[in-house]
């Protein structure tokens, strides 16, 4: 048998070769040390004329290291195959490791944090316990004021010293005290927000709590505009809603912000045409906001020509129902577990 | 506000449809509640404290006309000829609190409304009485100046007072209620008692009826914060307080009684007898302010054409007049009727407003210099919140103000702060630790059989010295995460403690442990968590297990433990740790490792073998660690067989087995001496 044939006869019966045990079988037939094919051929070289043996030895010699190296491989890779010791079943569940998730209205209240760092806003956080003059006086609500009507506010039986050190009286309604704390220690111009708890005297039900978190800014320098103001609002509502709802700004009243603005976004749910989540106007309140009324400068000692400013509030708890779809805002307070870990980590 | 479309209509030719109109003035700050159709349409507006001009359909009306560029047209308020008789004595004894008050009288012929007006009244959402009452709400609906009408018959005497209420003087009001004044009260009465509670509700005593044929009509304009505090302390909110409370049109008492006097007159319900009379002791000039062009550029951040300014202003009712003091900008005179408009930024508002919000650019504010870091109180909090959600604990938030019963196991003998004016008996007090509500939620889940719960909340806890931040952490159910493959252990001590050292680690605390008594916990599973950093004298939290009583009490099983800890926030700030000050080369030089077991006491605690170990031996030991702990088959009653694993390395050189041996020989003995340890 010629050389070319017995390679062309191997290559052919290793490609056939299906099994381990078939590929070894093929071992044993052509690299037997006895009766081996490749063996036999070299054997055969020797009895051959002296002057064709160094060639057909080299040509034996090439097709035994030839057929050695395919053997050699095809068996390495069955070994990486073959299970090393017993098997597992693969579709049972992994050891889960312990990972808990964050609040949602934390969750949310960190990606508004971010978005407004990019946008060079510092982070401040104040008292939950205030008083009267930081809470409402300073704000341009003088007492027996109409507005105070607004955040009916839970006071205190007797007076609590505040994480400040101050005496407190109520419950903060809103963050605003602290950008009053802040505009008495710091001069302009300011970029901040204050994020915290704030309370109301509103009863538990489907849509109000008398505890929520609310995310409050304030701008104020040299030049600052209402146009400024409305960019900015557009910028944070596109980036936490998606830049395809649509924005509109139109006035509302602030005691402590003239002019005054409401921010609306498009409704998601009837994508403008009127439903019953958008109360049939295609528009679903997000936020108010306005210009920093003269009053609430004179009060921190700021000289109103020279500076204008703008401020904005934002309830989380509003933003997660309508982000989330959620309809019943004491969801977030009832630390249901089955509710919590619905939430991205 | 129930703005009804066909009465809007009537005052301005409006060129739209309820829809339009309601999107139009929506766009200039009066949100809509709904919209109704129907014979009728009704626009619902929520109408801002500051607008209380626009409780009227002729303020909205007025909006309507500046928005449209159509003209306003006034109802007809021509006072009919008064016929011969005497009027009524009006004394303001307290100006201060009602400024003004108009008064006339009547001769009626009591009987029903036209339809026409009852199907007003009802669609603006007002019960129909008979025809005066009608009437008087009628022109309060149209032009926001409430009325009231005393029956002349009922009233002792001729004479009116507008007097503070003596305190304790008594009322029933038109609501039947019977109730008792105080001395800041203004009342308006005869020479006896009082008839009406001024700007708030008239007196069931001189209340018309079918058999009135005379009466006193009184419009006049109240103090807006003597109202709100009488409405408030009295618990009674009218219409008429309503808008009083927020500010009347000072100007408006004798044109509502002219209105009112011709809607009677044209129903044939009243005609006049005698003057009207007008009682305005200290007559309010107007109000003129200087509105600046530059001003409004500088605010709105746009240029307002001139012209806009005074085609915005003249239809709200502003007489406007163009003034070069001070650079280019108007004089202009206040309607008494917008008692919101005070100052220049007010007017600017009005500019905007009707010059349009969405005409404003959007545009962003300059940033001149790099901004300061975020509170470090936020960044805490999540650091705080990465290691605990690392940790498996899902994140809570619970109730600020809790029950008296829920804070007052935590208050540690102290009295929680309580609220003034609570929503109810659940919302009482401020929580004098994060815990109570941490225990509350685990039996919300436990009762919805969720067994193993991990929760922490971070937050501001109130204790005798006021407020202070917290973070406080609860576990029940399983140690580890349930899996197919092994049992799960219940959870124990030593969970939540390794809990509070990989949170103190993580905030560069070096936490200490000494056994403690807090009432809320289980005596002899509880620690007070020291901070071991600097003099180890500062408190900086507790962990244990939660009393059992506490568990039932909240209705969770008593039978199942909670572990939890809670530690103070501000206390571990002041720390001022977080970040290392240089990384440690990594040892150079094999370190060898003794495992020793000794038996001791039973009650000798592990940091007291810790401790003695650490003293006799040489700093190149460098790890100390527990590795079992085992009492019971083959150990004497009282003993405890403890063994433990000790790393030592040098960074200069290698060590010796014989250095080693010879440090172990000497731990071995100091064990003895110090605690009589027998080595196994």
């Amino acid at each position: 048998m010629d050389i070319p044939q017995i390679k062309q006869q191997f290559d052919r019966e290793l490609a056939s070769a299906a099994s381990e045990a078939a590929v070894r079988a093929l071992r044993d037939k052509y690299l037997a040390r006895k009766g081996g094919v490749a063996s036999n051929l070299l054997r055969d070289v020797a009895s051959a004329p002296a002057g064709e043996r160094p060639a057909l030895g080299k040509l034996a010699n090439e097709l035994k290291q030839y057929i050695d190296t395919q053997l050699t491989e095809r068996l390495a890779a069955a070994a990486a195959r073959r299970p090393a010791g017993e098997t597992v079943d693969v579709t049972l569940p992994g050891r889960a490791p312990a990972l808990g998730h964050r609040h949602p209205l934390t969750l949310l209240r960190e990606r508004i944090e971010a978005i407004f760092l990019r946008f060079g806003f510092l982070i401040v956080e104040g008292p939950e316990l205030e008083d009267d003059y930081h809470n409402f006086e300073a704000l341009n609500m003088p007492a027996d004021h109409p507005a105070r009507d607004m955040q009916d506010t839970l006071y205190l039986a007797s007076p609590v010293t505040s994480a400040v050190g101050s005496p407190a009286t109520l419950l903060r309604t809103h963050t605003s005290g602290m950008q009053v704390r802040y505009m008495e220690k710091f001069p302009p111009p300011v970029r901040l927000i204050a994020p915290g708890r704030v309370y109301r005297r509103d009863d538990l039900d489907l849509t109000h709590s008398p505890m929520f978190t609310q995310v409050e800014g304030l701008v104020v320098d040299e030049g600052v505009t209402l146009a400024d103001l409305k960019g900015t609002l557009f910028a944070f509502a596109h980036e936490l809603f998606g830049p395809e709802r649509r924005t509109r700004f139109r006035p509302s009243f602030f005691p402590y912000t003239e002019p005054s603005g409401e921010l609306d976004i498009s409704c998601a749910s009837c994508r403008g045409a009127g439903c019953a989540m958008c109360k049939n106007t295609g528009w679903i309140e997000v936020l108010g906001s306005g210009m920093v009324h003269p009053a609430v400068f004179e009060a921190v000692g700021y000289d109103s020509e020279k500076y204008t400013g703008f401020a904005f509030g934002v309830g989380i708890e509003r933003l997660a129902l309508l982000k989330w779809g959620i309809e019943d805002i004491r969801l977030f307070y009832e630390n249901d577990l089955r509710f919590l870990e619905q939430f991205p980590l | 506000m129930r703005l009804v479309y066909p009465w809007l209509c009537e005052l301005v030719k409006v060129p739209g449809d309820p829809e339009s109109v309601a999107t139009t003035l929506a766009l200039r700050g009066f949100e809509v509640a709904s919209i109704e159709h129907g014979r009728q349409p009704v626009i619902d507006f929520e109408i801002t404290a500051n607008r209380p001009d626009c409780l009227s359909t002729i303020g909205l009306a007025r909006e309507a006309s500046a928005a449209y560029g159509v003209p306003l047209r006034m109802p007809d308020r021509a006072m009919p000829a008064p016929g011969n008789g005497p009027s009524v004595d009006v004394a303001i004894e307290d100006a201060d609190l009602c400024p003004r008050y108009c008064a006339q009288v009547f001769e009626v012929g009591i009987g029903t409304s036209p339809a026409w007006l009852q199907e007003r009244l009802e669609a603006a959402g007002v019960r129909p009485i008979n025809n005066v009452v009608d009437v008087t709400n009628y022109v309060m609906l149209e032009m926001g100046q409430p009325m009231h009408a005393f029956d002349l018959a009922r009233l002792g005497g001729r004479a009116l007072r507008i007097r503070r209420a003596k305190p304790g003087e008594k009322i029933r009001t038109l609501d039947g209620v019977e109730r008792t004044l105080d001395g800041d009260m203004l009342v308006i009465a005869d020479a006896a008692r009082p008839q009406a509670v001024g700007g708030v509700m008239g007196g069931a005593d001189s209340e018309i009826d079918a058999k009135t044929t005379s009466m006193v009509l009184e419009s006049a304009y109240f103090t807006p914060a003597s109202v709100r505090r009488t409405s408030k302390r009295l618990a009674l909110k009218t219409e008429a307080s309503t808008r009083f409370e927020r500010g009347a049109d000072v100007d408006a008492p004798p044109v509502g009684i002219a209105r009112a006097a011709a809607l009677l007159h044209q129903l044939g319900a009243a005609r006049p007898v005698g003057r009207i009379v007008d009682r305005y002791p200290a007559p309010r000039p107007p109000v003129t302010l200087a509105l600046r062009g530059a001003r409004l550029t500088h605010v709105l951040g746009l240029q307002v054409p001139a012209d806009d300014v005074p085609r915005i202003l003249t239809p709200l009712g502003f007489t406007v007049s163009p003034s070069d003091r001070g650079g280019a900008g108007w004089q202009v005179e206040v309607p008494t009727y917008r008692v919101d408009v005070q100052r220049e930024i007010d007017l600017v508002e009005e500019v905007a407003r009707h010059y349009g919000y969405d005409r404003v650019p959007a545009t962003f504010p300059a940033l001149a210099s790099p901004q300061a870091p975020p509170d470090a109180r936020t960044l805490q909090d999540r650091l705080v919140r990465q290691v605990l959600t690392a940790c498996g604990f899902s994140e809570a938030t619970t109730f600020t103000f809790i029950e008296q019963q829920a804070a007052a196991p935590f208050a540690d003998g102290a009295e929680p702060a309580a609220l003034a004016n609570p929503l109810s008996e659940k919302f009482a007090v401020l929580r004098p630790s994060l815990l109570p509500g941490l225990v509350d939620a685990c039996a919300y889940n436990r009762r919805r059989e969720r067994r193993d719960v991990r929760l922490f909340e971070t937050g501001a806890r109130f204790g005798p010295a006021g407020e202070a931040r917290a973070v406080a952490f609860a576990w029940c159910g399983a140690g580890s995460v349930p899996n197919w493959s092994a049992a799960t252990r219940p959870v124990d001590f030593f969970d939540v403690k390794g809990v509070v050292e990989a949170l103190c680690g993580a905030m560069g605390a070096t936490p200490a442990f000494e056994p403690a008594t807090r009432s809320y916990l289980v005596p002899g599973r509880t620690a007070q968590v020291l901070d071991g950093s600097g003099d180890g004298a500062r408190a900086i939290g507790v962990v244990g297990q939660i009393q059992p009583a506490i568990l039932d009490a909240r209705g969770f099983p008593a039978a199942e433990p909670i572990y939890a800890a809670e530690l103070d926030l501000d206390a571990l700030a002041a720390l001022g740790a977080g970040d290392i000050q240089r990384a440690e080369p990594l040892p150079r030089f094999p370190a060898i490792v003794r495992d020793l077991s000794i038996l001791v006491d039973d009650g000798l605690p592990a940091a007291a073998v810790r401790g003695t170990i650490r003293r006799a031996a040489p700093p190149t030991l460098v790890q100390l660690a527990e590795f079992d702990r085992y009492r019971g088959k083959g150990i004497p009653e009282g003993r405890v067989s403890l063994s433990l694993r000790l790393t030592f390395r040098s960074s200069e050189r290698t060590l010796t087995d014989a250095e080693v041996d010879e440090a172990m020989t000497r731990v071995v003995a100091a064990l003895e001496a110090s605690h009589g340890a027998q080595r196994r």
